[in-house]
């Protein structure tokens, strides 16, 4: 089987969720199915410019073809303004309007998207949902086209443009049951054939160096945040909870958040941010934690919360986070919180109660055993590919693309 | 690991590993619970302008829908933004910045002091009416009585005896053909090898957990949530086991419009139902006490479906019936 994967940007220097798993089901395909996958993708590695970085033309990485195009646009000035304006009522916006978020988001690509179009790919995995190669490659390609979303509750999802990427899909694939909820409040797309698919996680790639060494906290406790220290992951709003807890509860607990920074967090004697680490330090640091939190609202699926799992180490994530929150319920493996007063109370808790610790990382570790182990979970996606293609192409809806608005 | 003061050890913390997936979903309720009941103890020991800051923070990137439709936590955050404050931030990374803000921030400060004062007198007004619509609703809450979605009741097996025409009708269906409720798939499957595209869903979360793991496209959901959101007109057909009997009227009434809608032309709706003698009799399934409807008798599917053209089928035993209709 032929497999075709597109996505903004590609590499395992791209730390960004759904570019991180179409890389890893792209790999996977490869090393344990033998599928034939090519990746289209941009030279860029910056989400918010878009600006390339990497050389354009072909390359193999992992088994896999990567075609990478320049961009004719990255992220324009205007989108901000424009972005400001729909997000407060994006239900409303035009098409023309959402037409033109999708062209200022950018990356502009359609060279890229001409590619996609002429490849001999038998099936087309679009990942996620959110910008230009995708919104204009779906509803053009002549091979059936498998919509990875990654959706989540953000203002973009509600824009009208979006319509036609869900309408042209001949199959979805979702990370979770709540991803799949959400789009279905939106789009009609429920008869469509589907799986809830999620990513897979290895063993632990640590070292076995203490966790402590690794963040130059010695043996004093802590507790880990994992992913990209940004506002939107909510990185801000728990190191404010953490800083208040500490001036309510003194005493050796410290904090670690773990990954790129792009948020300013005020510094802390409590707090360590690392930046970005390496994979041995970063399984290290997590496995040696007390508790791993999840604070972003805005997840589609969230791996580092499984990793946690592989740990057995308990998590808290945030209680309006569908996706992360379906994991803990299904589960059993942590806990949530919706204020400051219940991230004390469940700290407290947790701190405090260390057979509780043990069997939520228990039940979680056995969750991602039942449900997130590679072989497994790429045999899965492999046969579901099949039947797609088997189906071929359905017909597409009319009216379903503007021109190509570059 | 060090406890911090104030920490409490509840009763589910004593419980050790082991159980099944029901017994660990009872526990983690329970953990949450005290979590709960303990956070709510601690109200007001934070200061108010913080907690409301923190709260705005939490709240500052929560979703769009929140998964419940949560009007407190929305009106928290309203209540949070409420005030708008005049003493603008000076803090410059320039040596002599701050003091020329502080300058500005004092020349300015009634002119701004006094647009703030409007504008928070107008939020705080919207905040007032905000709540009043939410304790209307929550009013209209109580005397609404909520919804009891219909449980599954008897929905067939693979020796069920209206299988055969299931498969006969279906088999060449012109589009997908959805099975509710399909419990672990056995007629996804047989109308999959009969040549039909069949996929399956089932408000039985366990049916489906462990048929997801084996590539068939099963659900879990409910099949009146599940056919707002299919195209109109896309269905080839419809097998409807176990789910109809005990629904309420307005539940029945919903489920055929949808269906008329979501169906194709030439699309067959299959139907199959208890009769509303095996449905009180006395070993009839838990469920039908339960649930908030009950069964039609077979000859009112011809007036339910007016326009259709419906075929009865009478079980062996006239304990139940099947259904087929088409337009």
């Amino acid at each position: 089987m032929r497999v075709a994967f597109v996505t903004p940007r590609y590499g395992p220097q791209v730390m960004g969720g759904a570019e991180t798993a179409a890389r890893l089901l792209a790999e996977h395909l490869v090393a344990e199915c033998g599928a034939t996958v090519d990746a289209f993708s941009t030279c860029a590695l910056d989400h918010v410019t878009w600006r390339d970085e990497l050389d354009p033309g072909e390359s193999t990485l992992n088994g896999v073809r990567v075609h990478r195009f320049r961009s004719r646009a990255g992220r324009d000035r205007g989108f901000y303004d424009l972005d400001t304006r729909l997000r407060l009522g994006p239900r409303h916006a035009t098409r023309r309007e959402s037409e033109r978020w999708v062209e200022l988001n950018g990356p502009v690509t359609p060279d890229l998207v001409e590619a996609v179009r002429a490849c001999d790919a038998d099936v087309v995995a679009f990942y996620p949902y959110l910008y230009y190669p995708t919104v204009l490659g779906i509803g053009s390609v002549p091979m059936p086209a498998v919509l990875h979303p990654a959706a989540h509750d953000e203002p973009a999802l509600y824009l009208p443009v979006f319509r036609s990427t869900y309408a042209s899909a001949d199959a979805l694939c979702y990370h979770t049951v709540a991803e799949r909820e959400l789009v279905e409040r939106l789009h009609d797309v429920a008869e469509r054939p589907q799986m809830v698919l999620g990513l897979g996680v290895g063993e632990d790639a640590g070292t076995g160096r203490a966790g402590g060494d690794a963040l130059g906290l010695g043996s004093r406790p802590y507790i880990v945040s994992v992913g990209r220290v940004d506002d939107h992951k909510g990185s801000s709003m728990l190191a404010a909870f953490f800083r208040t807890y500490k001036e309510r509860r003194p005493g050796p607990l410290a904090m670690a958040l773990v990954g790129p920074v792009a948020a300013k967090i005020p510094p802390h004697p409590d707090v360590v941010v690392t930046g970005a680490v390496s994979e041995a330090d970063k399984w290290d640091i997590v496995r040696d934690a007390a508790v791993s939190v999840s604070p972003s609202a805005l997840e589609s699926f969230s791996l580092v919360v499984l990793e946690a799992w592989v740990q057995a180490v308990p998590v808290v994530v945030n209680a309006t986070c569908p996706p992360t929150r379906e994991h803990c319920e299904r589960s059993g493996g942590g806990l949530w919180f919706g204020s400051y007063r219940e991230f004390e109370a469940v700290l407290d808790r947790l701190l405090a109660d260390a057979p509780l610790r043990r069997r939520l990382g228990e039940q979680g570790r056995a969750y991602v055993d039942r449900h997130y182990r590679w072989p497994v979970l790429i045999r899965r996606y492999e046969r579901f590919l099949e039947t797609v293609v088997a189906r071929g192409r359905r017909q597409p809806a009319s009216g379903l693309l503007a021109a190509d608005p570059a | 690991m060090t406890v911090p003061p104030g920490a409490t050890h509840g009763t589910a913390g004593t419980q050790e590993t082991g159980g099944t997936d029901e017994a660990m979903g009872v526990y983690l309720a329970s953990v949450m619970a005290e979590i709960d009941e303990e956070a709510h103890r601690r109200r007001g020991e934070l200061p108010a302008r913080l907690e409301r800051e923190l709260d705005a923070l939490f709240l500052e990137h929560a979703p769009m829908g929140n998964r419940q439709g949560d009007m407190s936590a929305a009106l928290r955050m309203v209540d949070a933004s409420v005030f708008i404050d005049p003493v603008v931030p000076v803090a410059s990374q320039r040596p002599a910045g701050a003091a020329v803000k502080k300058g500005l921030r004092s020349l300015n400060l009634w002119y701004i002091g006094y647009v703030t004062h409007q504008v928070s007198k107008f939020a705080t007004a919207v905040s007032r009416s905000l709540h009043l619509v939410d304790g209307q609703l929550q009013e209209l809450r109580r005397l609404v009585p909520p919804p009891s979605p219909a449980p599954v009741v008897a929905p067939g097996d693979a020796g069920s005896w209206w299988r055969s025409t299931a498969l006969d009708v279906l088999g060449a269906a012109p589009g997908r053909v959805l099975h509710a409720a399909c419990g672990d798939g056995w007629l996804v499957r047989d109308l999959c090898g009969a040549g039909a595209d069949a996929y399956g869903l089932d408000p039985r979360p366990d049916a489906v957990e462990r048929a997801e793991l084996d590539g068939s496209d099963l659900r879990s959901g409910e099949v009146l949530a599940h056919l707002r959101s299919v195209e109109p007109f896309s269905l080839g057909g419809a097998v409807l086991s176990g789910v109809v009997a005990g629904m309420s009227a307005g539940e029945r009434s919903e489920l055929l419009a949808l269906l008329a809608d979501r169906l194709r032309r030439d699309g067959v709706l299959v139907v199959h139902s208890l009769t509303p003698v095996a449905w009180t009799a006395d070993d009839a399934p838990v469920g039908a006490d339960l649930a908030p409807g009950r069964p039609l008798r077979s000859g009112t599917w011809p007036h339910v479906l007016a326009g259709w053209q419906v075929e009865v089928h009478q079980g062996p035993t006239a304990e139940d019936y099947l259904v087929v209709a088409q337009r």
